[in-house]
């Protein structure tokens, strides 16, 4: 029986060697993910009045955030201008960028949402639990379509990986337009109740929209540096 | 030991100087360390990209290495060779054997410090550069520049260039053949059981032809003519075809793209082309490490020297062997450049690499020109970065390892220059 073996990643033992800067991408990817998962459920949870245990994602996603910033630090250290790759270097670096931007606007929310607990009017409480699922799925699909990146360095970017990419791609576009309706709807929803609510209140809950909306930009722009890297 | 026997029985002219004896004696050692070195280092250039492709562990590699070098040398090593290797410099103008034959110690001494300060430095070089700039260092010591060959230095500088870019090429060339018949497919994995085959296939003809084609292996079977080597090497191929897809049968694909299925089939198909390599360089580079101790054997039996030099199996075997324990004990630094430092490689870009180099290095070795399978294999890998097939090439490290090429000639030069007149003022 032939072991299952996942030769795209370096396994632990061999880190003391130079990892390939796009492994180094997708664990970043990964830390992307394992924060995005975190703050979905308290997200959603904080909309419905469950602030317990909220500060604890908050220092979870600080952390995890924290650890995504050394790994992208190892991948810009150990990207020198010598290096040869693939892809264009620049595109690559912005892709990555775009990706731990990701990461600073969550944990931004989440140092917001633990601050001040603000309170979701029964009426609106709808459109934001709508509003952070597609945020997810978008995230989710950025993911999905950065993880494609292995498929497309093993075929060495042949045609049929390339259009797979990019109706990925497409996915995220789709989401990300969703996830803007779904912005707008709140807003005009906050608009809307302005006169019943405190001003602070309002300020903030137009804060936390547009700032859960920031996270499905960036994967917008991931996907589109994405898109940039596989042009030929 | 061994020229002292040979020496009181026979002639008796240069046994007067028992220092020079004793050099003669210290050279067999000489050439054990020197064989040692060229093992530690040219290991990489058959084992790295299996271990950089994680088909073979670093274990499994040097000792695979190991035994194949020692069996390539003793089989199919050259038991006639040239005694100065492409004639770089003309013995008959020195004349004088003592001096010679401490030019000879003089010069494996240096190239086995090169080799191995270069292996320290997880550098891959050619050993064969080696030798030859330490015997330039005393050819030009002793008698200026008349006597070396500087056109033929030409040629072996030439060498900088040609083996890499031929090496490049070709692993280009394999690497987009492989992407085009088997990734581009629609079906990879199907494509991948019929297309590997084939690769086997090839490697098989050419791994035969080369086994065959003037080695002393083709003398003891008796095939010599160049059309029987052919049919049989084909015949063989065909027979390793049929096995091969008999054997990848039962392979089905789990999904549309199941690549690491088609990875699993290239690494078998790796571990027999580095095996191959292995096998083939024991053969090949033995005879620098040996060589200058079979002709000064020559020159103290019989005080003569030709441009050609018997070359007993026992020293073979010494030679052998101390490759494959320069394989075991530091054959790791230089794999770990080659096949970490400059790229990871997956296994269809390993064998691409291994591929591309082995070709280069059979079809140039026929064709005489001055090909060194470390610069080859350097190339390929490029190779396989310009079709796209890897993640990120280390050009700096690359940079380091050409350094490390253009300095081999001028610092085995002076080395030997310098151990040469050390030597000459002891004796």
């Amino acid at each position: 029986m032939v072991k299952e073996k996942n030769h795209f990643r370096t396994p632990i033992s061999y880190t003391y060697r130079r990892k390939s800067p796009f492994d180094q991408l997708l664990d970043h990817m990964g830390k992307v993910r394992e924060c995005i998962n975190i703050l979905g459920d308290g997200l959603i949870r904080y909309y419905q009045g469950d602030y317990k245990n909220f500060s604890e994602i908050a220092k979870k996603v600080s952390k995890i955030e924290h650890e995504a910033d050394l790994i992208k630090r190892s991948i810009r250290n150990h990207l020198p201008s010598s290096l040869f790759m693939p892809v264009e270097k620049g595109k690559f670096l912005w892709a990555l960028r775009e990706q731990d931007a990701i990461l600073d606007h969550a944990e931004n929310l989440v140092r917001l949402l633990d601050q001040r607990h603000t309170k979701i009017p029964k009426e609106l409480q709808k459109s934001f639990i709508n509003h952070a699922k597609v945020v997810m799925k978008t995230v989710k699909a950025m993911e999905d379509a950065v993880e494609s990146i292995r498929d497309l360095l093993e075929t060495s970017f042949v045609k049929r990986e390339r259009e797979q990419t990019k109706k990925l791609i497409h996915k995220v576009h789709d989401y990300e337009w969703k996830a803007d309706n779904e912005k707008y709807k709140i807003t005009e929803g906050i608009y809307r109740l302005e006169k019943k609510l405190n001003p602070m209140d309002v300020y903030h809950l137009l804060k936390i929209a547009d700032w859960v909306d920031d996270i499905a930009d960036h994967s917008e722009n991931v996907a589109d540096w994405l898109r940039a890297m596989i042009a030929r | 030991m061994l020229f002292t026997r040979q020496n009181i029985l026979g002639e008796r002219r240069l046994l007067l100087d028992t220092t020079l004896l004793l050099i003669g004696g210290g050279t067999l050692a000489i050439s054990f360390y020197m064989a040692w070195s060229i093992g530690a280092n040219d290991v990489a250039n058959s084992m790295a990209t299996a271990v950089g492709a994680k088909a073979i562990t670093f274990r499994q590699a040097v000792l695979i290495a190991g035994i194949l070098n020692f069996i390539g040398a003793v089989t199919v090593g050259k038991h006639v060779t040239e005694i100065i290797k492409g004639h770089i410099i003309n013995p008959v103008i020195i004349g004088e054997p003592k001096t010679l034959i401490l030019g000879f110690a003089a010069s494996l001494l240096a190239a086995a410090i090169w080799v191995t300060l270069s292996t320290w430095k997880e550098m891959p070089i050619s050993t064969t550069h080696s030798v030859i700039g330490a015997l330039v260092g005393f050819g030009l010591i002793t008698c200026g520049t008349s006597c070396v060959n500087w056109k033929e230095l030409g040629f072996v500088a030439s060498s900088w260039v040609l083996s890499p870019v031929f090496g490049c090429i070709l692993a280009f060339i394999v690497f987009k053949t492989i992407v085009k018949t088997i990734f581009e497919q629609d079906n990879p994995v199907a494509s991948a059981k019929i297309v590997g085959p084939i690769i086997i296939g090839i490697t098989a003809f050419l791994i035969t032809s080369s086994l065959l084609l003037k080695t002393l292996l083709s003398e003891i079977l008796g095939i010599t003519d160049l059309t029987n080597i052919l049919t049989i090497s084909a015949i063989i191929s065909i027979a390793v075809i049929g096995i091969s897809i008999f054997l990848l049968r039962n392979i089905e694909a789990k999904t549309d793209k199941d690549y690491t299925l088609v990875e699993n089939i290239f690494r078998k198909l790796q571990i027999i082309t580095s095996c191959y390599v292995a096998f083939s360089h024991g053969a090949n580079d033995v005879a620098n490490a040996i060589a200058p101790v079979a002709a000064i054997s020559s020159l103290l039996s019989s005080n003569t020297l030709g441009i050609y030099a018997e070359i007993p199996t026992y020293l073979l075997a010494i030679g052998g062997a101390g490759i494959s324990v320069g394989c075991l004990t530091w054959g790791h630094r230089v794999m770990k450049t080659v096949g970490g430092r400059i790229t990871r490689l997956t296994n269809t870009r390993g064998f691409s690499v291994d591929f591309g180099a082995a070709t280069t290095v059979l079809i140039a070795s026929k064709l005489g020109l001055p090909i060194s399978t470390s610069h080859t294999v350097v190339g390929a890998v490029i190779g396989v970065g310009l079709a796209r097939g890897l993640d990120a090439v280390d050009l700096g490290v690359i940079k380091k390892i050409i350094y490390s090429w253009l300095l081999t000639v001028p610092v085995a030069a002076a080395t030997s220059a310098t151990i040469f007149i050390c030597l000459t003022w002891i004796v």
